[in-house]
């Protein structure tokens, strides 16, 4: 579904990524873990268009999409949900989620898909008239996903969904992560939390100074040597 | 008596209040949501009260019909500037930061590029008209019609402008990019495209309160700066990116500067100084910043 090239990317003058491959099948659930700053953001970001690649090449569904507008990545079935989850603080639960459904295909069907929100979220429904602002870390997220939600994505990606949230909060929204995958959805996931990721995934990659350095079964990479001394801390 | 001068001060006051809040709302789209700093605002104003008064003096055309030529024509400017000028820079600025920046200087740039052609195509006298001039008696305090009607205006702009803001995708989009622009863009918002209608939306307001403005007072192509002031501060004072502050911040200043000119007519950008300079330091975000 996705197949990222040889990526390199860079952030003003720093180059952040180098040569970055990867490959995520359809209905796959795949992690992208790493240390702080090692960038996997930058990668997220890269693939959704806020930056474009100084080098190497995005596929989505078999289309070219590293030249291409973030909106128009967008369009075609990618839902990045940021670092937080970034709802628009001065707007309502109800506003971020119709705000997700912007895209022409999702808007002409929001009120059904704003049903399946709901009941995947109910909590969303009893905050809809709150301001974004209002809510707790993990409200947040779970109003991030059910905004990415509402567009109906083909391919979703989380950025560190876990990331200041309290444990038992984390637990939930990687079984909400768990519950979407089983309905079919792909999704890449980007974690500090590596344990969290890829007890969560089918296969994993490793990124460290912006560059892939293991890659396999998740399984597999809960086991590496490495993964377990530099990771894990066993 | 008193009573009579307060409600005078106090309609005055919102008269002057709903033509700031219009010229405001127009920045804090461009300064809001566009991040540009444009100091050529009243310009815009200025080009809208030219185009009223020449139609209406050139043609007898009605100065409200006349903003259904003179606001298109506007509107497609303010965009095909953006679109030509300021996208450019954005794309090529490292940060917002320095966009912020470059985009003030062209915007200083365009402000002298618009009054110099407004100084040929004009010439620098005063110039005025006479519409809807006769006046209005409410409780002893008398005003003219047209500064009524431009009241009525400002209101029912404003109105409908929330309206559109609070309630249509596209306005919720615009509130959205003023909030946080990369997310914006991941729900799928052509940003490019929102923040240039956005620009030539700020534009048209300006040229609606520059024909209100010609109604009531003496036009000059030198006319728009001051105009530029009270909008940077209005928005500034309303919370910056918070289009309904900017309308709030609109109105307060009008209040304050009636106010003022009740005790001196040369103290009201003074007083709008004060207040810019007490923002700064008491409360920065503005009133309904976070």
């Amino acid at each position: 579904m996705l197949k990222v090239s040889n990526i390199k990317a860079s952030y003003g003058k720093v180059d952040v990524l180098w040569d970055v491959s990867m490959i995520i099948g359809e209905g796959e659930i795949v992690a992208l873990v790493g240390a702080n700053a090692s960038g996997k953001t930058t990668m997220l970001k890269t693939i959704s268009g806020l930056i474009h690649p100084g080098a190497g090449t995005l596929e989505f569904l078999g289309k070219r999409i590293d030249e291409i507008s973030p909106y128009r990545i967008a369009t075609m079935g990618i839902s990045h949900i940021p670092e937080g989850g970034k709802p628009f603080p001065d707007m309502t639960v109800l506003e971020n989620l119709e705000m997700g459904a912007y895209i022409n295909e999702a808007w002409k069907r929001k009120e059904e898909t704003l049903h399946r929100v709901y009941q995947f979220f109910p909590i969303l429904k009893k905050r809809s008239g709150q301001l974004a602002r209002t809510l707790s870390g993990g409200e947040r997220q779970m109003l991030a996903m059910g905004r990415g939600l509402m567009a109906k994505p083909r391919l979703f990606m989380f950025d560190e969904p876990s990331y200041g949230l309290a444990p038992i909060i984390v637990k939930e929204l990687f079984e909400s992560i768990r519950l979407l995958h089983d309905q079919g959805m792909t999704i890449l996931i980007v974690e500090q939390n590596i344990r969290h990721a890829l007890e969560v995934s089918s296969r994993g990659y490793v990124l460290e100074n912006g560059r892939i350095v293991l890659e396999g079964e998740s399984r597999g990479l809960l086991d590496n040597d490495h993964v377990r001394k530099a990771y894990l801390g066993l | 008596m008193g009573g009579t001068l307060l409600l005078d001060i106090i309609i005055g006051g919102l008269i002057l209040g709903g033509l700031y809040a219009l010229i405001a709302v127009g920045l804090g789209l461009q300064y809001g949501v566009a991040r540009v700093l444009n100091v050529s605002h009243g310009e815009f104003i200025m080009l809208g009260a030219f185009a009223t008064y020449s139609l209406y003096t050139s043609f007898g055309i009605n100065p409200l019909v006349s903003l259904v030529i003179s606001g298109p024509i506007v509107f497609g400017l303010g965009f095909l500037i953006h679109r030509t000028l300021f996208q450019h820079l954005r794309k090529s600025s490292e940060s917002m930061a320095a966009f912020e920046g470059t985009s003030i200087l062209a915007s200083f740039g365009l402000l002298f590029i618009i009054q110099n052609i407004a100084l040929l195509s004009w010439g620098s006298d005063i110039k005025g008209y006479t519409y809807l001039a006769g006046t209005v008696d409410f409780g002893g305090a008398i005003y003219a019609q047209n500064r009524l009607l431009a009241f009525l205006f400002a209101i029912i702009i404003g109105l409908a402008f929330y309206f559109f803001l609070a309630r249509t995708r596209f306005g919720k989009a615009i509130r959205a990019a003023a909030q946080d622009v990369d997310t914006a863009q991941l729900m799928g918002v052509n940003i490019h495209r929102m923040l240039g209608l956005c620009f030539g939306l700020g534009a048209l307001m300006a040229a609606l309160a520059g024909c209100l403005i010609s109604m009531m007072f003496e036009i000059t192509p030198l006319m728009g700066l001051p105009y530029s002031i009270i909008a940077i501060i209005a928005v500034v004072l309303g919370g910056l990116g918070n289009i309904l502050g900017s309308l709030l911040g609109g109105l307060i200043l009008g209040l304050v500067g009636n106010i003022v000119m009740y005790i001196h007519p040369g103290l009201s950008l003074i007083a709008y100084y004060m207040i810019f300079l007490l923002l700064i330091l008491v409360r920065p975000t503005g009133i309904l910043g976070k």
